[in-house]
């Protein structure tokens, strides 16, 4: 409030004095945002060495070393029952999650898709069933109803071959269902390579038709064609498949390359990398903030945020050297993959792709169980299946009428105006729009249904987590069988989250 | 500002209450003949389509049917267990306590429900309809269940009763109305009623040297019914009073003083009424009272001096030295209590200059902070004194007390949590963003249940020697950590629905960038934010039931593990998860219901 | 040629004296651009432009749309942040001084084209808030001054409403209002009518000049071209984030020198 008399001169003299440090605003920033940092870390780093102390003083050892030992457990299921190693068992249980999660997104995700359009349905009934699924199942705890149905499939009557609804086919029963299986044989991979074949040659087959009909106007169905191909391809392929065999030498040939490479070259290799990424954002930053004729204008704060940039990549360069682990890690999963995909090609002529089998009961001992040829859920299995299925889909369902209710209402009454059938406007005009609002939600609820298979804990599906608490009970390890969870989430999370975000993508890029 | 109003539509996809209900109005008008042809007989596929589902609803209701009225169902496992589905362990002699709080929150409730004038009234051949409905659910339920014949004629008495009054109900003309509220009293009046003369059978659970069950014909106890009885009559007389009130008082200062009370009265609650610790007068007059006195009269005198609006940077400066202070008190042995006062009263410091003002607002500013360091020492004190509530087990409360307790403290913790991760998350700057984005992507990528158990089994072991925390409060530490990651999510989304010209014209006016954060652009976006923030609470609400897993003795582990393994009861758990179930579901699905209509009301208002 | 009828009538109705005919040649500089120029990553949005501002000055900035001329304004109470060069509000630099910027943005009231109204706030609120958290003002004392400054803008009785109820005219005098509650001693104007219906624009029109005729510093940022040749001191005509000319009303709208202040006269008065 000063009294506007100073004059021009003495504007300039008051304002060419120096600001001091606590009031410069950037200065301020950065403090503050340094000392929260310091402070952040300094509360991380009290409770670490709180916690080491406390394990010290306990006696409790947190090395990683039981991933090698043997371990005394057996899982209820999985790719390996028997686990040589903590390690394997672990990873039989990650196999186990991630064979819930993809067979329950597709599960909630069909089924989903069925109740919300239910809810729009014109049929009163429908409408209503589809609210009442909607309403219940997502207002009660997933893990109420993940229990309540093991629950009720611990009670059904004991096994045997007369437990049906369709003996024989298939089975209900105190040990969960069972029913025929369709697997993949040892002749598989290399059907699958002429499948890919065949795939390159129907791509062709749909350009040439689409171009054909470009050209005459006639319908020339494309996709028909081009499945047509498919089949023909597949067909030969269950009698010509061999011809692969000479991938599998390939892939040794690169499986010892990468064994005989020296550690340093993939060292160099992320240390580049760290390098470039940072190199690169640092250039294209500052590209931003120059102007057309060249002119730099670099405020402090953009100075930290180089500086920061600068040192993330120098402690990425660090890790990439000192931690050598990584390196080799690296190096022999490389060449661990194509071995096993060398083995993949190496069966003799005979083999068929495909094989199928029903339900079998043996009895290895008192009491019976189902064989090994039948698809067989097991209650933990069954449980944790349905009720993610279940509760997803409910979530599901509401996204997917909620996408189709926020089309606009005259985009109906425009395809209605030119002459479309309900189901013509509801698959060219109505969907494609729909399915742009749907998709993020819907990557969501993915993430969501991967983490609730972990409720299998309580119902004992062997799923990583419940393997994991079975590990630590013996070892004492929780810490590490903690960090091996997060770990394993993480990474899931973040794949499922990339894919989604890929198709978000190409979605807003078909819009254009 | 017509984005501001539309804006939640985007947001709350996880729970998409913003869209208004699909289902077009039936038309009243059309007789029933046409109303089937329109709606379930338009063309082949629907006549179809009914057909089947209709097969199916009579199917599922048939077997659902057999099931509950089976005569193996053991259903009086929960009417005998009830005291421990509800408090597990708490002693029957104390019960008075128990009764004491749950009419505390029903005064609030019904002072609530008058001052945020809940409800709406319904015309009177509506809720004829509904009883029609009804009477024809209870006749078909009665076909198809295995009942006796003489439980089916009574059945269909009642049946018959519900679509002869609906039928007259119905009648009566288009402009009466009535409020749903008394409906709902009246429903409740009933069932209260029923108590005292239908022969529900008399159900307890003996504890003594050998326990026992006891299940005679008759009334239900006298120490159920009169309390039920009792409590439904204060929730009447508290709506009365607040009816009274609400003319009296200004708006504004009820529902702030309603919104705190929701808040702290839980807490007293439990502290004082339930846990009734057993204060060691000596001590407390010795050290706990002088502590708070010195924080209360040093701290209301540096607080004074901070909201000077002349302090200026100084303030500031000694603000951070008292943070810093506080931090350097977990390094040296020192009371918790201190600790904790001195890092409130570092928040207290550095919040001071945005409220700066006149000596009235200074002087407010001031007593609030007493008021907290009332509340906080008292509140740690209780905690660290003995109960005198003789409870068997790590914990004096379990069942469905411990469900509720779980979710209120993880809403009260993860609430203030989650908006200042995301403001750190849209802040502009760049650190704060980083650590706020890492902690809750990291959050959001693994399951609840994996932090559960870290957090049970790793607290113990981050506190320094002499300190100790139940399981209990090291898992809601655990639970409000992963709620604030999403609570931040749905804050953020609030948070960037204000627009930028908001932001600008706060700057203009010279507000403080806390000072556009307090006054404009939270305000704005906590009320864009609320169907997904309801969401989150019903979320919260339904993942307590992860406490089973940790061991801990909540609604789910009674109804699971407990009653299934009393020898009377073997095999009931089917029963008890039903049972459960119906209260998890009445629970969320009214709370979803209640934010439905309040956001109609605030989007309504704000047009 | 609507608009110099349009003026006449309304200089008629104020029975004020022609501002240009004022002397501020002794009057203190307000406000002291020197050189400033702001680029968004390649693009350059103010090249260089200088100029001062005296006190009860009006200066209305005018140029086609994109020609940087709301960059400037924003610079002066620090929305934007200038690149290179010097302003000088008051005696007060703008540099990253935070004592500074505060300062400056308490003295400097801004009125902006979508109103910017809080509309979580009753309109009364709105005025009063800044003065109550930001001046310090005892609560009373700033709802009273809300309230002779509603009065003052002309739409006292709106005060108990949100602005969601209110006209854009109203939001804007409103806007107007709250940006006088800080007591400012220069009001920035960034097309404050842009945004209104025609029969809006008078009501925001009279309450400005009435503003002007008080003594207030202004810069105001318009189409409104009866408003300049009515009211202004000065007008600066701007282009591609230059200052191409600058005079007063008479000069500008008679004999304009440069070619490009031709070519946007003779477009806009078609």
């Amino acid at each position: 409030m000063t009294a506007p008399t100073n004059q021009a001169s003495s504007t300039h003299a008051a304002v060419s004095q120096r600001v001091p440090l606590w009031r410069d605003a950037v200065v301020v920033k950065w403090t503050t945002q340094v000392v929260t940092l310091v402070l952040v870390l300094a509360g991380l780093w009290f409770l670490a060495s709180q916690a080491g102390d406390n394990l010290v003083a306990r006696n409790i050892n947190i090395g990683f070393d039981f991933l090698e030992r043997p371990p005394d457990i057996q899982l209820s299921e999985g790719i390996d029952t028997h686990p040589a190693t903590g390690g394997r068992a672990l990873w039989v249980g990650m196999v186990n999650t991630l064979r819930m999660a993809a067979v329950g997104i597709i599960f909630a995700t069909v089924l989903g898709v069925v109740v919300g359009l239910a809810r729009l349905s014109n049929n009163w009934l429908v409408r209503r069933l589809g609210t009442i699924w909607v309403e219940t199942l997502r207002n009660i705890p997933l893990l109420v109803q993940i229990i309540f149905y093991s629950s009720v499939l611990s009670t059904m009557p004991r096994v045997g071959l007369d437990t049906g609804p369709i003996n024989g086919w298939l089975h209900i029963s105190n040990k969960g269902l069972s029913m025929p299986r369709v697997f993949i044989a040892d002749g598989f991979y290399q059907w699958a390579m002429v499948m890919a074949v065949g795939g390159i040659a129907a791509h062709f087959v749909r350009q040439r038709r689409v171009r054909l009909h470009d050209e005459s106007g006639a319908n020339t169905s494309p996709v028909i064609w081009a499945l047509g191909t498919l089949i023909v391809f597949g067909l030969i392929g269950i009698f010509i498949h061999p011809l692969f065999g000479f991938i599998g030498p390939i892939m040794g040939a690169v499986a010892g390359l990468l064994d005989s490479l020296p550690l340093l070259l993939p060292q160099i290799l992320l240390s580049a990398t760290a390098v470039l990424l940072a190199g690169r954002w640092i250039r294209s930053f500052l590209a931003g903030r120059r102007s057309a004729v060249g002119h730099l204008a670099l405020s402090d704060d953009d100075y930290f945020r180089i500086i920061f940039t600068a040192i993330a990549a120098l402690m990425a360069v660090a890790v990439a050297i000192y931690w050598t682990g990584l390196s080799s890690w690296i190096l022999n999963s490389g060449s661990d993959l194509f071995r096993v995909i060398e083995a993949k090609f190496n069966v003799d002529g005979a083999a068929r792709p495909f094989d199928a089998m029903r339900p079998d009961i043996v009895k290895p001992g008192k009491f019976a169980n189902y064989g090994t040829n039948g698809l067989t859920m097991t209650i933990g299995f069954a449980a944790v299946f349905f009720g993610v299925v279940f509760y997803t889909s409910a979530f599901i369902g509401e996204i997917v009428r909620g996408g189709i209710l926020a089309v606009p209402k005259g985009q109906t009454e425009a395809a209605s105006a030119v002459g479309l059938s309900r189901a013509q406007s509801l698959r060219h005009i109505i969907l494609p729009q729909a399915i742009r609002i749907i998709l993020p939600p819907m990557g969501n609820q993915y993430l969501n249904l991967t983490k609730n298979t972990s409720l299998a804990i309580a119902v004992g599906y062997s799923d990583i987590v419940q393997v994991g608490q079975t590990v630590y009970n013996q070892t004492g390890k929780t810490l590490p069988v903690v960090a091996v969870w997060m770990l394993f989430y993480l990474a899931t999370s973040l794949t499922i989250s990339v894919v989604v975000n890929y198709y978000n993508v190409r979605m807003k890029l078909v819009e254009r | 500002m017509s984005e501001f109003a539309g804006a939640g539509a985007e947001i709350g996809s996880f729970y998409p209450m913003s869209r208004p209900d699909t289902t077009p109005p039936v038309e009243e008008h059309l007789p029933p003949r046409e109303w089937l042809k329109k709606n379930l007989f338009s063309n082949v596929a629907n006549s179809i389509l009914t057909v089947l589902s209709s097969l199916l609803i009579l199917v599922m209701l048939r077997g659902l049917l057999g099931f509950i009225f089976n005569p193996l169902r053991q259903w009086n496992a929960t009417a005998v267990n009830l005291r421990l589905l509800m408090t597990h362990a708490y002693p029957a002699d104390q019960y008075i306590r128990v009764w004491f709080s749950v009419a505390a929150f029903l005064i609030l409730t019904g002072l609530s429900l008058a001052v945020w004038r809940a409800g709406s009234r319904i015309p009177v051949p509506d809720v004829g309809k509904r009883v029609i409905a009804l009477g024809v659910f209870v006749t078909l339920a009665t076909l198809l269940a295995p009942f006796s014949t003489s439980a089916r004629l009574s059945w269909l008495a009642v049946a018959v009763f519900l679509l002869v009054s609906g039928v007259a109900v119905s009648r009566t003309s288009k402009d009466r109305s009535v409020s749903s509220l008394s409906l709902l009293v009246g429903a409740c009046g009933l069932a209260a009623l029923s108590l005292w003369v239908i022969p529900y059978g008399h159900h307890s659970f003996i504890i003594d040297r050998t326990p026992k069950i006891l299940a005679e014909p008759g009334t239900v106890d006298l120490t159920t019914k009169l309390p039920w009885t009792l409590m439904l009559l204060i929730a009447v007389a508290a709506y009365g009073a607040g009816l009274f009130l609400r003319d009296r008082v200004p708006a504004k200062v009820a529902r702030t003083s309603l919104v705190l009370a929701w808040m702290v009265t839980p807490i007293l609650l439990l502290f004082l009424v339930l846990r009734d610790p057993d204060f060691d007068m000596g001590h407390v007059l010795s050290t706990d009272i002088p502590i708070f006195l010195v924080f209360a009269v040093l701290g209301s005198a540096l607080l004074f001096w901070l909201t000077n609006p002349e302090t200026g940077e100084v303030g500031r400066m000694v603000a951070v030295t008292v943070l810093f202070l506080a931090f350097g008190s977990f390094l040296t042995p020192m009371r918790m209590i201190i600790r904790i006062l001195m890092l409130l009263l570092a928040m207290f410091a550095l919040a001071g200059p945005t409220f700066s003002g006149d000596r009235e607002t200074r002087h407010r500013y001031a007593a609030v902070w007493t008021g907290v360091a009332i509340f906080v020492s008292w509140l740690v004190t209780a905690i660290n004194t003995p109960s005198t509530v003789p409870v068997p087990g790590q914990f004096f409360l379990g069942g469905f007390s411990m469900t509720l307790m779980v979710a209120f403290f993880t809403l009260l913790v993860s609430f203030p949590l989650g908006v200042m991760l995301a403001l750190a998350r849209t802040s502009s700057m760049p650190i704060f963003r980083l650590l706020a984005t890492w902690f809750i992507e990291f959050v959001r990528g693994v399951p609840l249940i994996t932090i559960l158990i870290f957090f049970s089994v790793m607290v113990p072991l981050f506190l320094p020697d002499g300190m100790s925390l139940s399981e209990v409060a090291a898992v809601t530490i655990g639970y409000a950590l992963f709620a604030s990651a999403y609570l931040a999510e749905n804050v953020r989304g609030g948070i960037q629905s204000v627009t930028r010209g908001q932001h600008e014209a706060a700057e203009a006016v010279g507000m403080t960038t806390s000072q556009k954060t307090v006054f404009i652009v939270l305000p704005q976006a906590l009320r864009v934010a609320i169907p997904p923030l309801v969401g989150q609470v019903i979320g919260t609400f339904k993942e307590t039931s992860l406490l089973v897993i940790i061991g801990l003795f909540d609604l789910l582990f009674v109804a699971k593990a407990i009653i299934p393994n009393q020898t009377e009861f073997m095999g009931s758990t089917r029963e008890n998860l039903m049972v459960i179930s119906l209260i998890y579901w009445v629970i969320s699905y009214s709370m979803s219901k209640a934010s439905q209509r309040l956001e109609q009301r605030v989007g309504l208002g704000e047009q | 040629m609507t608009d110099v009828t349009d003026v006449t009538e309304t200089g008629a109705d104020s029975g004020g004296v022609a501002r240009s005919d004022r002397d501020l040649s002794n009057a203190a500089d307000m406000i002291i651009c020197e050189d400033i120029s702001k680029w968004y990553g390649d693009f350059q949005a103010l090249e260089g432009v200088s100029a001062t501002i005296k006190e009860q000055e009006v200066v209305v900035v005018l140029g086609p749309s994109g020609s940087g001329k709301s960059t400037w304004i924003r610079c002066i109470n620090r929305l934007e942040e200038h690149q290179e060069g010097r302003i000088v509000v008051d005696g007060v630099e703008l540099t990253n001084d935070l004592r500074n910027i505060e300062k400056v943005r308490s003295e400097v009231g801004m009125v902006f084209q979508q109103f910017n109204l809080f509309p979580h706030l009753k309109v009364r609120d709105n005025v009063s808030l800044a003065p109550i958290w930001v001046r310090k003002k005892p609560k009373a004392e700033a709802e009273e001054q809300a309230q002779a400054l509603l009065e003052l803008v002309g739409i006292p009785e709106q005060a108990d409403k949100h602005p969601g109820q209110l006209s854009g005219g109203q939001q804007q005098r409103v806007a107007i209002a709250r940006a006088l509650a800080m007591e400012p001693k220069i009001m920035l104007f960034d097309e404050p009518t842009s945004a209104l219906d025609p029969e809006m624009i008078k009501e925001v029109l009279d309450v400005m000049k009435n503003l002007a005729l008080s003594g207030m510093t202004m810069m105001v940022v318009t189409h409104e071209m009866g408003f300049a040749k009515e009211v202004a001191d000065r007008i600066i005509f701007m282009e591609e984030g230059q200052i191409v000319e600058v005079g007063t009303p008479e000069h500008f709208f008679t004999n304009p020198t440069e070619d490009r202040t031709k070519l946007f006269l003779s477009q806009i008065l078609a």
